[in-house]
């Protein structure tokens, strides 16, 4: 399958080869969150929540009392892919995806300043059509932002970027998770083979990615900021 | 899951007395609802339902299959609940199961009607493509994503808004379906049926608190309550389904009392959420 069309160099959904898809972001959408974001790529849509800094509910669970325990789970909706499944809760790929979210935000967040405490970032999968894994850390970013929680930098994610049926014919899938004012990776996973010169070119086109949904997030946080500071005002 | 303080335990059941709630209602009043239609591009038909800070969707998905052999005539409907845990921390991993499990069945057993089908708020016989050979399956889920109280009602008006917006695309049966082969069956792109929905109920909860009784409770409210009893009511003021949940019993004529309060209360959330719909079809 082509997934670019050699005459006339459009893609399947009409898209340039290195086009992102539209992307919408909106803080706090589950009110009775700490912080809460809907972020969509393209057709892909989720909701994260965070609740916390907290104090941690099941200490079994606290490693060290010196940094904040972050917690994290994945959820799909049932109706989220294109025919209808009904999916147990706790399975492999979602435990897999739920750690990977983990891990990066855990990068990010300065967890040293909030000692014994806990923070769940929950990420529920509205619509599912290609690059959830990235959606779901830009949504986490949004919500911890949200929710006030100190973090090194925006950190956001771009898979070179392929909707759905493209991922189904089993094209190369890479997704990067990018610490943008840091300039470093925190996440990198790819699963297909490819050329190494091809591969520095297809993350080079997912870093491009990040910044510019950095730059997205930016502008987001700040109109929601000047929204805040015009209500306090009245 | 909610954390109050005697003073304002005291002052939620002190309210509710005075018929003054604390966020300004009065004990039958709703909360400003919102309704968006169309919310999940690849289901048939949803909406999403906002109730003060309860917020819900629900998706209608079609799916062709086959009747069962006790009802060759009609087709099958089934009701799906999931409670996200961005909603609560407390629905996270399994721990939402039970409570999912709950709102479900109260669900069908206002929609779906007895074993045989007979009763049910979708006429299942519109459903079948073929006799006894293809029928349509409907599924019917159920998504909370941020819980305020009230989820039932939110619920049941969210399938509500979300069959009426549900297209099921139009089927072209070959003529040799006359065989005992199976049938073979072309699924229309562009033409979509509409469904009946006049006769789907909406779920009326009144919440039992000390000795009055509320409608559309927030969270903090039924953590007081000591019984709450949803009545489905249907435009046509038919009672469809009753459940009553919480631990103390209740004097068989408060029942009967609490049932005529629903169906009158039911009449007005019906007119509101009807206008919304339309307003949320025509902004779509």
């Amino acid at each position: 399958m082509e997934y670019v069309n050699p005459l006339t160099g459009f893609r399947v959904d009409g898209r340039r080869p290195n086009e992102m898809r539209q992307l919408k972001g909106e803080v706090g959408v589950v009110a009775r969150a700490d912080g809460s974001a809907l972020f969509e790529m393209g057709n892909t849509r989720v909701i994260a929540a965070v609740y916390g800094p907290r104090e941690v509910q099941n200490k079994g669970q606290q490693v060290n009392s010196k940094d904040a325990l972050v917690r994290c789970e994945y959820r799909m909706a049932d109706f989220s892919t294109g025919d209808r499944r009904r999916k147990p809760k706790g399975d492999r790929r979602s435990t897999e995806i739920s750690l990977v979210i983990r891990q990066t935000m855990e990068a990010s967040i300065l967890t040293h300043l909030m000692p014994r405490s806990q923070i769940d970032i929950f990420v529920q999968v509205l619509q599912a059509d290609g690059g959830t894994r990235a959606a779901c850390i830009n949504a986490a970013t949004l919500a911890l932002a949200d929710a006030g929680i100190p973090m090194r930098d925006i950190v956001t994610s771009c898979s070179a970027d392929l909707n759905y049926i493209e991922d189904s014919a089993g094209g190369p899938d890479v997704t990067v998770g990018f610490l943008t004012k840091m300039d470093k990776v925190t996440l990198l996973q790819m699963d297909a083979k490819l050329p190494m010169d091809t591969f520095e070119t297809v993350m080079d086109l997912a870093i491009e990615g990040c910044k510019a949904i950095a730059n997205y997030i930016r502008e987001v946080l700040l109109e929601n900021t000047r929204r805040l500071e015009c209500q306090r005002d009245h | 899951m909610v954390g109050l303080s005697e003073g304002e335990k005291h002052f939620i059941r002190g309210g509710i007395a005075q018929d003054l709630r604390t966020d300004g209602r009065r004990r039958l009043q709703f909360r400003a609802i919102s309704v968006e239609t169309g919310v999940i591009p690849q289901a048939n038909g949803s909406a999403r339902v906002r109730l003060g800070a309860t917020e819900v969707i629900a998706t209608v998905k079609a799916e062709l299959g086959k009747p069962s052999i006790l009802h060759p005539d009609k087709g099958k409907v089934s009701i799906f609940v999931d409670c996200s845990p961005t909603a609560a921390p407390m629905f996270e991993g399994r721990g939402s199961e039970e409570f999912s499990a709950e709102l479900c069945v109260a669900l069908q057993r206002c929609l779906l009607g007895g074993k045989s089908g007979a009763g049910a708020a979708i006429d299942l016989s519109s459903l079948i493509v073929v006799d006894g050979k293809v029928c349509w399956d409907l599924y019917i889920d159920g998504l909370v994503v941020s819980s305020d109280g009230n989820l039932l009602d939110a619920l049941a008006a969210a399938i509500k808004v979300a069959l009426s917006d549900t297209g099921i695309p139009k089927v072209n049966v070959s003529l040799s379906a006359t065989t005992d082969e199976e049938p073979e069956v072309n699924v229309s792109d562009e033409e979509f049926l509409q469904f009946d929905t006049s006769s789907v109920p909406v779920i009326v909860t009144l919440t039992k608190v000390g000795k009055h009784y509320i409608v559309d409770a927030t969270s903090e409210e039924e953590s007081q309550m000591s019984s709450a009893v949803s009545v489905s009511v249907n435009r046509h003021g038919q009672i469809r389904g009753l459940t009553k949940r919480g631990g103390a019993g209740l004097d068989p004529s408060v029942i009967f009392d609490m049932i005529s309060v629903a169906k009158h209360v039911s009449r007005q959330f019906i007119s509101v959420l009807d206008s919304e719909t339309l307003a949320a079809e025509a902004a779509e």
